[in-house]
Parts: C-alpha cells; sequence; structure tokens
C-alpha cells in the first residue's frame, strides 16, 4: 500500500490539531479539537468549512462531450425535449450515477456545465482515474478530450445557514455575486470563465468557481480554486475575528450531517448492486408515468429488466446508540433476518419528542430542546418495509430498535430561497 | 491528535495494553481508560457500565464507550467485584474525555487477585509500547 495522499491543506491540518485518518487514500482531518458534535451543530446552527480537496475533478470538452455524458451519466442532460428541446445550461449542475452495464453504481457525481461543450464532473475521492478510463472506453468515436483535473485545483465546502453571509468576507462584489443564485447553480470558474458564466472572484482577484452544492443537507457552496490560493482563502474564512464566524469541521461531521440529510454515501450506501428502490430515485431520469426513463443509457436497460431482490430505506432510532455496521444484521419482529446496514452514525442534531423527531433547527421545537441525537442511517433489506415499522439492529453487543423512515433530520436548509440568507 | 509526549500519563495508575488504566484507592481499586484512549476515541457520547455486584475476570469485557467514530469494548485491567460505578458518565460521558483518571473514573472493584495489579505496566512501560505501536 502507498501511503495516502495529502491535500494542499494537510499540513494546516497536522499544525492545528485534527485527528487524521485514512478516507479515499488520502489522509484526511476527522474532526479538530473542537469535536464532531460541535462541528455538526455549527453547520445547522451557523456555518463549518469542510477541506474537500480529495473529492475528484474530470474535465470533458469537445463536441461529444454533451452526447457522452448523455449516455453514461444517468441524469438528462436535455432538460426539455421536443421541437424546443433545450440542454442543461451553463452555470447548472446535476446529480447522478454512473452505472455499469448491469446498473450498479461505478461512483456518484455532480456534472458541472460550462458551456454545450465543457463540463466538469466531480466524482469521490480516488475515483478520478476510474471513472476518466470508464469515460474512455465508452468514447467509441466522439470528440471529447476527458482529463482528471484533481491535481490541478483545490476545493472547500462553506456549509451552514450563515455561509452567504460568511461569503461577503471573501468575495469581490460579493452582492452581485450572490444577488440570484439558485441551488444547484454555479458561478466563475477556476481557468478562463466561457462567456455565458458571471466571473467571480476574490478580493484579491483570483477566480474561483462557486457552487451552491454540497454533501450536509444544508445551505452552502462549494468552492473550486486555483491550488496557491486555497491555503489563504482556508485561512481568511477562518479568521478569528470574522464575523459571521466558522469553524474547521472534518469527515466525521460530514458523515453524521449526509446521514442526517439522506444522502447516500457511494461505495457504502450505492455500490456495485442495481440502482433501485432506494431513497435516491431523483438520480435517475424518470417520465412524468414515473416508470419508464426519458432517455436509454448505459445500465439503464439492467435497471428496468434486474429483478428487484433488495430494497435500500433510511431508518432513525430511539436513542443515540449505534450499531458496527461491519457485523450489523437487521431482523423483523419474528427475529428474522431480513437484511444488512450500510450507514449507521449519530446525527447529533436531533432528538424525539412525543412521537416526531425535532432539529435544533426546527421553528417549533418543544421548549428547552436539547438533543443528545439519534442514530440513524440506511439498511438495506430483503423486502420493502413500511414508513413507521420497527426492525431491530443488531450486533455481537447489542439489539437497537429503529424506525423505519422516509426522511432524517427535519427543517434542513439547502433549499432556503437565497434573500433569506444574505 | 496528541503527540505521545502531550499525552497525560500520570504515575500513580497502572495501564493495561487495552488502554484501561487502574489505581489502588482505599483498599480498592478504580478503572477507568487514560489519555490515549480518549484521544483516540474522540468525543465520548455514551458508555454502557456494569451493575455493581457483577464478577469480571482479568481482560473480561465489562461494557462499551462509544464516540462519534466508533463503539468500543472496555476490558478487565484488573479482575474482581464491581462495588460501584460512576453514574455521573450516564449524563455526562464527555468527563471521560475531559478527566480519563479523575471524574471520568468508570468502575471501583474489590480485587480477586492482587497479583493483576502488579502484571499492569508502569508508565514508562506503558510509553514504550505505544512507542512500538506508533
Amino acid at each position: 500500500m502507498s501511503p495516502p495522499a495529502q491535500t494542499p491543506l494537510y499540513p494546516w491540518h497536522i499544525e492545528n490539531n485534527a485527528h487524521m485518518g485514512t478516507f479515499g487514500g488520502y489522509s484526511m482531518p476527522l474532526w479538530y479539537p473542537a469535536g464532531a458534535r460541535k462541528e455538526h451543530l455549527s453547520v445547522i446552527t451557523s456555518a463549518g468549512l469542510f477541506d474537500t480537496s480529495h473529492m475528484s475533478v474530470i474535465r470533458l470538452s469537445g463536441p461529444g462531450a454533451f452526447d457522452l455524458l448523455q449516455y453514461c451519466f444517468s441524469k438528462d442532460l436535455w432538460v426539455a425535449k421536443g421541437p424546443d428541446r433545450t440542454k442543461l445550461p451553463p452555470g447548472k449542475c446535476a446529480y447522478g450515477v454512473f452505472l455499469d452495464e448491469h446498473g450498479g453504481v461505478l461512483d456518484d457525481a455532480i456534472v458541472y456545465v460550462l458551456s454545450p461543450e465543457q463540463y466538469l464532473v466531480v466524482v469521490n475521492a480516488g475515483m478520478g482515474r476510474i471513472i476518466c478510463e470508464h469515460l474512455q472506453r465508452q468514447q467509441s468515436g466522439r470528440h471529447v478530450t476527458i482529463a482528471d483535473h484533481t491535481n490541478h485545483l483545490a476545493k472547500l465546502d462553506l456549509q451552514g445557514p450563515q455561509s452567504a453571509r460568511v461569503l461577503t468576507r471573501i468575495l469581490d462584489q460579493p452582492l452581485v455575486v450572490l444577488e440570484t443564485f439558485p441551488y444547484f447553480s454555479f458561478k466563475g470558474s477556476i481557468t478562463d470563465a466561457p462567456a455565458a458564466i458571471q466571473t467571480v472572484r476574490l478580493i484579491d482577484g483570483t477566480p474561483i468557481l462557486l457552487s451552491r452544492t454540497g454533501y450536509t443537507g444544508e445551505f452552502g457552496f462549494e468552492l473550486f480554486v486555483p491550488l496557491a490560493a486555497v491555503e489563504g482563502l482556508w485561512q481568511d474564512l477562518l479568521k478569528p475575528d470574522g464575523d459571521p464566524g466558522v469553524i474547521p469541521c472534518g469527515l466525521a461531521a460530514r458523515d453524521s450531517l449526509r446521514a442526517g440529510a439522506m444522502l447516500p454515501l457511494s461505495h457504502q450506501d450505492i455500490g456495485p448492486w442495481p440502482f433501485q428502490n432506494n431513497p435516491w430515485r431523483f438520480a435517475l431520469p424518470w417520465a412524468s408515468d414515473q416508470k419508464t426513463f426519458t432517455k436509454s443509457f448505459l445500465g439503464s436497460a439492467a435497471l428496468v429488466a434486474a429483478e428487484v431482490d433488495s430494497y435500500t430505506q433510511a431508518f432513525v432510532g430511539f436513542d443515540l446508540r449505534k450499531i458496527d455496521v461491519t457485523q450489523a444484521r437487521v431482523l423483523n419482529a419474528a427475529d428474522q433476518e431480513m437484511g444488512t446496514v450500510l450507514t449507521c452514525v449519530t446525527d447529533m442534531a436531533i432528538d424525539r419528542h412525543g412521537d416526531r423527531v425535532y432539529s435544533i433547527a426546527s421553528p417549533d421545537k418543544p421548549a428547552g430542546f436539547a438533543p443528545k441525537g439519534l442514530c440513524c442511517g440506511f439498511v438495506k433489506l430483503r423486502e420493502p418495509f413500511k414508513t413507521g415499522e420497527i426492525v431491530v439492529l443488531a450486533d455481537q453487543r447489542r439489539r437497537l430498535n429503529v424506525m423505519i423512515t422516509d426522511d432524517i433530520r427535519p427543517h434542513r436548509t439547502a433549499r432556503m430561497p437565497m434573500e433569506r440568507m444574505l | 491528535m496528541k503527540e505521545l509526549h502531550e499525552l497525560n500519563l500520570p504515575e500513580d495508575v497502572r495501564y493495561s495494553q487495552d488502554h484501561e488504566w487502574a489505581r489502588r484507592e482505599n483498599g480498592r481499586m478504580r478503572i477507568g481508560i487514560d489519555d490515549y484512549a480518549q484521544d483516540q476515541l474522540g468525543e465520548i457520547v455514551y458508555v454502557e457500565l456494569p451493575r455493581t455486584g457483577e464478577v469480571f475476570s482479568k481482560g473480561a469485557e465489562f461494557g462499551t464507550v462509544e464516540s462519534v467514530k466508533a463503539v468500543s469494548e472496555l476490558f478487565m485491567p484488573v479482575g474482581g467485584k464491581v462495588t460501584a460505578v460512576n453514574t455521573a458518565l450516564a449524563d455526562s460521558p464527555e468527563l471521560v474525555n475531559q478527566s480519563p483518571y479523575g471524574e471520568g473514573w468508570m468502575l471501583e472493584v474489590e480485587v480477586t487477585d492482587p497479583a493483576d495489579y502488579d502484571s499492569l505496566m508502569t508508565k514508562a512501560d506503558y510509553l514504550k509500547q505505544l512507542k512500538a505501536e506508533a
């Protein structure tokens, strides 16, 4: 095994006493001295900053780029069909998956449209080369240049309801940039911005790509920045006298935030089995009948033909205790084995009161609400269960009752209208 | 993560290979996890302890400690009968992080075999083990 890779911020993490761990082939901060609980809560109530430079970025350019993505990526990039058909326009992004011919997931991704012939594809840590090679194998005569840009740029995620106000401290002309900024859109570019994309610069003039996306379920942004600028930007954002303030957050908080927000972790919640009967239907190009697809793409025939033998569902527990997913089984009321546990973490911002789950961000939370956290995550089952049904998660040590659910952390802020966040 | 020289490793306790400590106190033995263990685990959010009266042999699992990262077993550094458990940890598990040898203690036991304590590591020996692991 080669030693883990490092992001440009690795020296900062070590200098600032981060607890490090290996993830996706990179040595990454799991938490900082503030602790994962405080980091998790600050993203829900204020703002947190993540080093996400371990993620891979692929650039596709050329007249065949659109067509190749249409064939390999699960979302339909024709956003309107018929005589007035239109492509997903520059400045928009889309979440989807890359499937193999059996309908299994190679990786999930966000595709950024820079221009009708230029796309950025952000995939998971360590997946840049693999997805590049996959796209090259599927290229078959299309005129596309496919390049792994992972080591040419850095990425930071600024997440939490104060994120836009934080950005006003570091952007040139922040109000012009932030004025209209829908969820899943982006502005700027770290290379020459195509004409259709509004430029975004830091106060010192450095061009960045700013995207209203994230992996926490909360309002926020992803920032793609030149390597040379990342450490300065990171420190500016974290300035102790910054108002609003931001704290650095590690992968532990990222994992608990995303699970509470019902987002899958690639290679754990989705993987080499057919991508169906899971909470992430929105990643597929459903027609209005919700039964057929608006396009055929690599893996789609297998999804249609595959026999359904597993159902991925979310659960939420009754206290904060977790189970060891490597050993855990799911049991029904009759103690029959029903499946396996994919993710089990504690969302430390939620708790039960009466028959409901509240978050510290819930406007209608009970007086004096002080959540201890609830365990939550995803199970893969042989049969579907109804929302509200109780199953048992068992490992060699404990048995936990948990409830099958269609949502976990309430009152998330990811889709809040921009004007309420400035 | 703490460097080895930053660890708080008092001289008045003995250490086990599994990173528990034991301290002689008024004819009984107090037990907890050490600074290295709490630092590695990160924020402790839940501690599961036995009831008083239960008897465990040296090395037996007596409970679990749950951090944001994982659920980890706790092993007896010495064998004996539990005479007291730290009930404060039920509401304040963070005491284990804040004061692993003080307010974050876990059990008090009546030791079965006093030789168990002598087989545990002194600070100097324990530091050697940590260096070897690192």
